[in-house]
């Protein structure tokens, strides 16, 4: 066996751009212990405190201060250690032997072993849970069998001794560490479990650095330090997570300097650069993210017309779409795997505006200046800033002589045509759910995710599949890199997607405030900033 | 016919209504609110995992038979699960009644106080400056939008002023309570003056004030004494359906101040498509607007004996 422990990808994330800065705080300063954080999670409730059924960010930056895994994600989005003091990875890529810190507590006084996590993952795993991210671990071996009720137990986990858990996969899969960092893999107690029934989401026991002491449902949830906490107590005594709806409210409050922290709302990225007071509180920061206008490669036009597609892509001004429609706040993109993303190396030329270029496309495709091209159908899921991309694609492709007719719909209905591939062209935005190009090229282009699995373009294409069915087992870095930006080459030529922006997150943080910037990571996007450790955050006044 | 026949011959023509409330209701959400199951996975939704859960609420029955159970269950008094939140429904509709109706009476409250003052004020000054001044404001707490009303409060009375905190529930404490209450009474402010001055104005043509005055009663008493007295049930009728409105949660004041009442909890469901919450909480809706109207009839009712005999001649 051989140690894993910071196997990363950091010189790519280092590379993650910071816009625009806040200072950072002053060297020397220790910290200083008490206060009450406070800021607003949005504008809702977390649906679950439960981790087996977290599937959103809001419930995510809660859970994550109540419950712990065996690793977690340091701010470079390395896997590091959290219960789990080391862990080795077996030669064949398919064995984690998991050794834990004794002495790490349950907020009910009981000490966590081996046990517990085996009981934490077959219940998320057990059908009964009906848990949404069973797929964080049904790479385990016996998973599917389990789940689909053939066998009472999972193979692919067990317990060595108290403190030592090993889990098999089914196959190689290298990015298998980072999901072990998400809420459905952080370790409850059965007893309460037990105790609480379907209660347990609103009565959380975990070995967290802060316990939960109210919830006022669409008011306030307070979480107050734990004393007895494995890593140390929290500098501060408390946490309030605000829930606010509007956001030019959380603005006021932000500015009235009731909330540490802020996001930043739709429209007023520009006034609030403007505004002298505000500007220097202003953090942003690249996410792993990309947003696109999928085309429907199955259906006319665009199936078996690569042409067309490039087309498209070359009649659209990404610069000016980033600039005017996205307010500055985001980035052109020219390929799949966005800024910080293992894999991503600026390389890609991608599709520049070039109208002369994509008229020749068109006519190359058999429709010169659009001729014989039927008015075309763009959906997109009802919000203004999705309205304005939708009328920004459609003006830019009717300077080429393509007519497109838009059509708004609700996210489920929305969803519900996109899955069955019922669009000729649709806007979508994808986030990581883990640091790994795994997570865009495989679960978004590979012919066995289509529809809503993520192949949402419904892109086919064999060679890209062996590519990344490739890249997904081998072990190495470099060779897993190399492989997939090999395949995003591919697919970026097929043009499947019209490739729009690079998502990026920005953030108001009151000047009291230490350790917050510090700790943000690709993935944190605002206002609940999931992924920061609230234990390592203390206020200077 | 008694008050007593009557309240109940009411109170059994609610009952078609209220079904027929929860068929339209199920019905629109079913078709508009789509897969809530699909929606909550995200855009990374494995099939089966969707089919399992969506068997497990029995969202995959028939519409028909969905609306059976719902209604069974209804009758036993449970209103079901939060899709999203996985608690009771009625759970989190109890959670918000003392904040929703702390904020209606705060908002009744107010728009009561003001509104008579303006409305006497403006009906004894009748033909003035300052009649027209009254209810010009009137007009514009009438006209003005809640949402823009609740920001412009928040940046005079709260950030530049400092007066008030800007948002949240507080601890109960009386201070949140102000401006969402005046925002939300302000329309009421200006519906009750228009209403008193209106009532009043014709109450005092009438030949016992002048009598009254021929008496040599005081102005002010011949005012409040014989003259709101007489104009009051139509701005009492008013109000009383105005409670109604209040208390069915006025989302937008809601959701601006970020108050944790029942017409936040029904915008967040609508939002979330968590349809059990959406149905309990406008089934509590129409329940509280029909019983305002119902208790406004009985009061009618009990005031002018008139109605009543109206009644009957029918």
């Amino acid at each position: 066996m051989r140690r894993a422990i910071g196997a990363g990808w950091t010189p790519a994330v280092l590379a993650v751009g910071l816009v625009l800065g806040v200072a950072l705080p002053a060297g020397g300063e220790s910290p200083r212990r008490g206060g009450a954080y406070q800021f607003s999670l949005g504008p809702s409730d977390p649906p679950s405190l439960d981790p087996a059924h977290v599937t959103d960010t809001t419930s995510h930056a809660v859970v994550s201060e109540l419950f712990d895994g065996l690793v977690e994600f340091d701010p470079q989005m390395r896997v590091r250690p959290a219960i789990a003091e080391r862990w080795e990875i077996a030669a064949d890529g398919r064995t984690y032997r998991f050794f834990l810190r004794k002495g790490v507590r349950f907020q009910n006084g009981r000490e966590v072993s081996a046990e517990d996590f085996r009981y934490s993952f077959l219940r998320v795993l057990d059908p009964k849970t009906k848990s949404e991210r069973t797929w964080i671990l049904d790479r385990l071996e016996g998973a599917t069998d389990f789940l689909g009720g053939k066998t009472a137990d999972v193979q692919g986990i067990r317990v060595r001794d108290r403190y030592t858990l090993e889990l098999r996969l089914g196959e190689r899969f290298p990015p298998f560490l980072a999901l072990l960092a998400y809420p459905a893999a952080m370790v409850v107690p059965r007893e309460a479990v037990e105790q609480a029934g379907a209660d347990f989401s609103t009565r959380p026991v975990g070995t967290g650095p802060f316990r939960l002491t109210e919830w006022r449902r669409d008011d306030r949830l307070v979480l107050t330090a734990n004393p007895d906490y494995f890593r140390g107590r929290p500098h501060l005594d408390r946490i309030v997570f605000r829930i606010i709806p509007e956001d030019l409210t959380r603005l006021q409050e932000f500015k009235a300097g009731t909330l540490h922290h802020s996001d930043v709302p739709a429209g007023l990225y520009q006034s609030i650069v403007a505004d002298p007071a505000l500007r220097g509180r202003l953090h942003s920061q690249s996410i792993l993210g990309i947003q696109a206008v999928r085309l429907n490669v199955e259906v006319p036009p665009f199936a078996g017309n690569r042409k067309l597609r490039q087309a498209f892509n070359h009649a659209v001004d990404k610069e000016a779409f980033a600039r005017v429609i996205m307010e500055g706040r985001v980035k052109p993109a020219a390929g799949i795997l966005p800024p910080g993303m293992p894999g991503y190396s600026g390389g890609l030329a991608g599709y520049p505006f070039d109208r002369a270029r994509a008229g020749q496309l068109l006519a190359e495709a058999g429709f010169p200046e659009g001729k014989g091209l039927p008015p075309l159908a763009l959906h997109y899921n009802t919000s203004l800033t999705n309205r304005r991309l939708a009328e920004f694609v459609q003006a830019q492709l009717a300077e080429v002589g393509v007519k497109v007719e838009l059509a708004a719909l609700d996210w489920p209905a929305y969803l519900k045509l996109v899955d069955a591939g019922q669009t000729q062209m649709h806007r979508m935005g994808w986030i990581a759910d883990y640091p790994d190009p795994e997570n865009f090229l495989t679960v978004l282009f590979h012919s066995r995710n289509i529809g809503a699995r993520g192949n949402t373009s419904r892109y086919r294409n064999p060679e890209v599949d062996a590519l990344l069915d490739r890249a997904d087992r081998t072990m190495g870095e470099a060779e897993r890199v190399r492989l997939y930006q090999q395949a995003e080459r591919r697919i970026v030529e097929d043009a499947p997607w019209i490739f729009l922006n690079y998502y990026s997150t920005d953030l108001l943080v009151h000047p009291a405030v230490r350790n917050l910037l510090e700790q943000l990571s690709p993935m944190d996007s605002s206002p609940t900033v999931s992924l920061v450790q609230m234990r390592l955050v203390w206020l200077a006044e | 016919m008694g008050l007593l026949p009557f309240a109940v011959r009411r109170a059994l023509q609610l009952i078609p209504v209220l079904l027929g409330l929860t068929l339209i209701v199920f019905a629109l959400q079913a078709v508009a609110l789509g897969d809530p199951v699909r929606a909550a996975m995200g855009q990374r939704g494995d099939p089966e995992a969707i089919a399992r859960i969506r068997a497990d609420y029995g969202l995959d029955a028939p519409l028909w038979v969905q609306y059976g159970r719902y209604l069974g269950r209804l009758l036993r008094g449970d209103l079901g699960r939060s899709f999203r939140q996985q608690v009771p429904v009625a759970d989190l509709i109890v959670e918000r009644l003392p904040a929703t109706v702390r904020l209606a009476v705060a908002a009744m409250g107010l728009a009561a106080l003001l509104g008579v003052a303006a409305g006497v004020a403006s009906a004894v000054t009748h033909g003035r400056m300052l009649d027209a001044a009254i209810m010009t404001v009137a007009l514009l707490g009438i006209s003005t939008p809640v949402f823009w009303l609740g920001m412009i409060l928040i940046l005079l009375f709260a950030v530049t002023l400092g007066w008030f905190p800007i948002s949240g529930y507080g601890d109960g404490d009386w201070r949140h309570l102000v401006l969402p209450a005046l925002a939300l009474g302000a329309l009421h402010v200006g519906y009750i003056a228009r209403m008193t001055r209106g009532s009043l104005l014709e109450v005092l043509r009438e030949d016992y004030l002048r009598t009254a005055r021929a008496k040599g009663l005081r102005e002010g008493v011949v005012l409040l004494k014989h003259g709101l007295r007489n104009a009051s049930l139509p701005i009492l009728t008013l109000m009383g359906i105005g409670i109604g409105d209040l208390l069915v949660g006025a989302p937008l004041t809601e959701t601006v101040f970020a108050w944790p009442g029942l017409g936040r909890l029904l915008v967040t469901a609508v939002a979330n498509r968590d349809l059990p919450v959406v149905l309990g909480a406008t089934l509590l809706f129409a329940l509280i607007y029909v019983a305002a109207n119902f208790l406004v009839d009985c009061c009618y009712v009990l005031a002018d004996p008139r109605i009543r005999l109206a009644g009957e001649r029918r």
